[in-house]
């Protein structure tokens, strides 16, 4: 790998509490090409200046606190590499998600995501079964391997609650009652037989049927997590609920 | 997760914005604009249709200068392309919200573009071609 | 009378466990963090619930502290954890070198393991090096680093604990002794400068504590060690698989959601605000893990990070530092009144640590309370921004 490295300008949303007028400023800066975005950006604030404010906290997309708008789309940060969103003497424009309240800089409040995932109790661990292997899209694993007594393993499930998702879907923005694609995903997967509380919400005026099918949740998901399908599944078994009239 | 009011006019930017937008987004795009085109056109249609109520010759003289406006042509052009690519797109978002084909939204779009893209292609020829 | 007020400087682990320490305890309690939680060497550490095998023969002290701290975390934060063990695996023939002490270690730790045939340990880890000798069980697990911090942090917020995140602590209210009253504050996502007063500062800064005790013209011993991490983008193991080997560089490979992740190194910086990656450590971190998982050769790269421990004492080489963790008063290092310091430790051990600490502010402050958080259950994580 060679060492050289690339002159790369961040221009970053700037904005000191909810209701100052936002602006951009621009850092130049000298980088590695197979560094991450969030890496420069973390070095922008140790050398350039120390006011800016930025989420972050594991560094590899376990934890989704680093999500932001990278050149216009949703990425998580951490996982971005500078050699993928721009050249060398190229630019990285850096701005914070959409469709949560502003708290400066690039952060977000994302409390309204989790206050959400909380009302559906979205279960913080669950068996392994429950999380499809990789390449293998929304379909149980064909095998999985069993602890040494016999349980199945639990993990952390997919969705880090990073809420790309809401920051790139349309119908977010202009409702802020939809509970959104990372909800209904959490709805799906918790399953709307086992729990009428769940299938009442996903019914409901701000449910799936709030959707316009843009698709854009499952295209920045940056966790396998593929609500937009996830969504069309949960219209395809209310549907059938209802053409059996069942209660 | 913003209220209007939070937003601001954000979300109309949001709505119609391609910028960053995937195939599906792009889609979605499409379809608004093209319904919101329809729409207009169905208000525009029955506004003028109101003339039929007027008498013979104020819908004659209508028709009159219809026919000789090259715009009108160009209009129902438009009508013909946004109805076939929100009619074609919203068989896919039909079958999609039957969790049919879901994982190849994408295909399925560009496949029935250009079925729309072809159609309007017809029409064009047809109505404009020597 | 009144509540006694301590402030506590950073929302690391160590941070957010002794604001719910001391939230418990009947404090009132206010946090300053210039980050969000956990954006410091706590977010980014391997996710390693230690069972204390590592340390179970070079540093006993540490290894107890972890089979102890282990358990109590499985029982009090279930939600963060991902409870599925561990193995310790030879894969070359002078592995078995260790074989022995590592048996013995573990007896004198009360670290519970299990030998298994490496037929057993590929059927539990199919992607196992095939050439593995010998491997023991052991009760490893993993965790969500951002979550475990929240959830400390969300329970301490649930009994009256205050954050202010994004506020960098820029110096110290000191009384004419030289003794300290509070601490001065930038609040950067608002851009605005003001005081907070307390009867006790906490200092839970990890590799940064030496900053905040100069603002008070005090002293403490540390050296910050960082470490590098890669994490690949296929869940290849279910439970941590760490080499049998004296803990050295690249021995571990776990789980974390869908990845699988390889560390660490240990060197020394001077600065430790922005650690640049060093391309020749992530080329270590794949030679040493595909030793144990093969396909991590042809495996893709999810995220490169690096962290920098908060190690004790000032001599010596990284590796060779104790893992355990110390509190300082300041009363007895500099004469300083109203400044405790804690640092070193792990993840793993930040309860005990939290524990330790308070019981420092307690005694200092003339006030008996005893410590219960070994047995209160913390909430969920998302509650931090629920209330
Ligand atoms: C490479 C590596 C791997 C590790 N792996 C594991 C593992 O697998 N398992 C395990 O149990 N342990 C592990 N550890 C150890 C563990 O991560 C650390 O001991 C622990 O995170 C330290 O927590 P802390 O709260 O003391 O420090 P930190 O998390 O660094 O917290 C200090 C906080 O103080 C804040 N701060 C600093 N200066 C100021 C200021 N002026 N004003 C306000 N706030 C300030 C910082 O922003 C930071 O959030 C690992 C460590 C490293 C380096
Ligand atoms: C040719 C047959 C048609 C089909 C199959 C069709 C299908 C659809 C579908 C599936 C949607 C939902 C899209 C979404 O979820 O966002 C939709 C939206 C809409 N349609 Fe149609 N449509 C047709 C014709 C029309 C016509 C003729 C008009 C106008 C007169 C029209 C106006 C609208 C409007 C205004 C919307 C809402 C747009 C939005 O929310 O973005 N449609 N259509
Ligand atoms: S569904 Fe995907 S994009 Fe949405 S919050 Fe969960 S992980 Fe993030």
């Amino acid at each position: 790998m060679s060492d050289e490295k690339w002159t790369v300008t961040f221009i970053i949303h700037r904005q000191k509490g909810p209701d100052s007028q936002p602006h951009f400023d621009e850092f130049t800066i000298e980088i590695h090409p197979e560094e991450f975005v969030l890496d420069g950006v973390e070095y922008i604030w140790a050398y350039k200046d120390r006011s800016l404010v930025f989420r972050h906290a594991c560094h590899h997309t376990t934890c989704g606190a680093c999500g932001m708008r990278v050149n216009g789309v949703e990425k998580l940060a951490c996982m971005t590499k500078i050699a993928d969103v721009t050249q060398d003497g190229g630019k990285i424009k850096l701005e914070p998600l959409r469709n949560f309240p502003i708290v400066g800089d690039l952060v977000v409040d994302l409390g309204p995501l989790y206050r959400k995932m909380h009302e559906v109790h979205a279960p913080e661990v669950i068996p392994l079964c429950a999380s499809p292997w990789e390449g293998e899209g929304i379909k149980p694993p064909q095998e999985t391997p069993k602890r040494e007594d016999g349980e199945e393993y639990i993990r952390l499930p997919d969705c880090i609650e990073c809420g790309l998702c809401v920051s790139a879907c349309p119908t977010a923005a202009s409702d802020a009652e939809y509970l959104g694609p990372a909800v209904l995903a959490a709805i799906h997967i918790q399953g709307i037989d086992e729990n009428p509380d769940l299938l009442a919400l996903a019914d409901s005026r701000e449910g799936v049927w709030r959707c316009h099918s843009a698709y854009e949740c499952s295209a920045v998901c940056p966790s396998n997590v593929d609500p937009a399908w996830r969504i069309m599944d949960l219209r395809k078994q209310i549907i059938a609920r209802r053409l059996k009239f069942k209660k | 997760m913003l209220s209007r009011e939070q937003q601001g006019l954000n979300w109309l930017l949001q709505w119609f914005d391609p910028r960053g937008r995937s195939i599906g987004g792009l889609a979605f795009i499409l379809n608004r604009i093209t319904a919101l085109g329809l729409v207009l056109y169905l208000y525009l249609h029955l506004y003028y249709l109101r003339q039929l109520t007027m008498g013979p010759q104020v819908w004659n003289a209508f028709i009159d200068s219809a026919e000789n406006s090259p715009w009108i042509g160009i209009g129902e052009l438009f009508v013909i392309a946004g109805g076939l690519i929100h009619g074609l797109n919203g068989l896919r978002i039909a079958l999609n919200s039957f969790n049919i084909a879901v994982p190849y939204q994408k295909q399925l779009f560009y496949g029935l573009f250009t079925l729309a893209l072809i159609g309007i292609a017809f029409f064009a020829v047809h109505m404009f071609g020597a | 009378m009144s509540k006694p007020h301590a402030i506590v400087i950073g929302a690391g682990f160590t941070g957010v466990a002794i604001a719910h320490d001391l939230a418990l305890r009947g404090f009132e309690v206010t946090v300053v963090e210039r980050g969000p939680i956990a954006n410091g060497t706590s977010g980014r550490t391997h996710g390693l619930l230690h069972s204390g095998g590592r340390y179970a023969v070079k540093d006993q002290e540490s290894a107890i502290e972890c089979i102890e701290e282990n358990t109590i975390l499985r029982k009090i934060v279930p939600d963060v954890i991902e409870p599925n063990g561990g193995m310790f695996v030879a894969v070359e023939e002078s592995d078995l070198e260790y074989r022995e002490e590592f048996i013995a270690g573990c007896e004198a730790c009360h670290i519970p393991i299990e030998e298994i045939t490496p037929q057993e340990a590929l059927r539990l880890e199919p992607h196992l090096n095939p050439k593995v000798i010998t491997a023991f069980l052991v009760p490893d697990g993993t965790f969500d680093p951002l979550r475990l911090a929240l959830a400390f942090a969300a329970t301490a917020k649930s009994n009256g604990a205050v954050f202010h995140l994004f506020t960098d602590v820029v110096g110290m209210v000191l009384d004419g002794n030289g003794n300290v009253l509070g601490v001065k504050v930038w609040d950067r996502a608002n851009d605005e400068r003001y005081e907070i007063r307390g009867d006790i500062v906490v200092n839970a800064t990890g590799a940064w504590v030496g900053q905040i005790t100069k603002m008070a013209h005090g002293h403490v011993p540390i050296t910050p060690t960082p470490g590098v991490m890669v994490a690949y983008g296929h869940r290849f193991v279910q439970r941590a698989i760490n080499r049998l080997v004296r803990p050295s560089d690249g021995d571990i490979v776990l789980p974390q959601r869908r990845m699988a992740v390889v560390g660490t190194t240990s060197f020394s910086v001077d600065d430790v605000d922005y650690i640049p990656i060093i391309r020749d450590q992530v080329q270590m971190m794949l030679e040493r893990g595909t030793k144990l998982i093969p396909e991590l050769g042809t495996a893709k790269v999810r995220g490169i990070y690096m962290a920098t421990r908060p190690l004790i004492g000032s001599s010596g080489p990284g590796r060779s530092i104790s893992r355990t963790f110390k509190a300082y008063d300041h009363k007895d290092l500099d004469n300083i009144d109203g400044l405790v310091t804690i640092t070193g430790g792990k993840a793993t051990t930040c309860r005990a640590m939290a524990e330790k600490t308070v019981d420092i502010v307690c005694e200092k402050l003339g006030i008996s309370a005893p410590c219960t958080t070994k047995e209160v259950p913390l909430i969920s994580y998302r509650r931090f921004y629920v209330d």
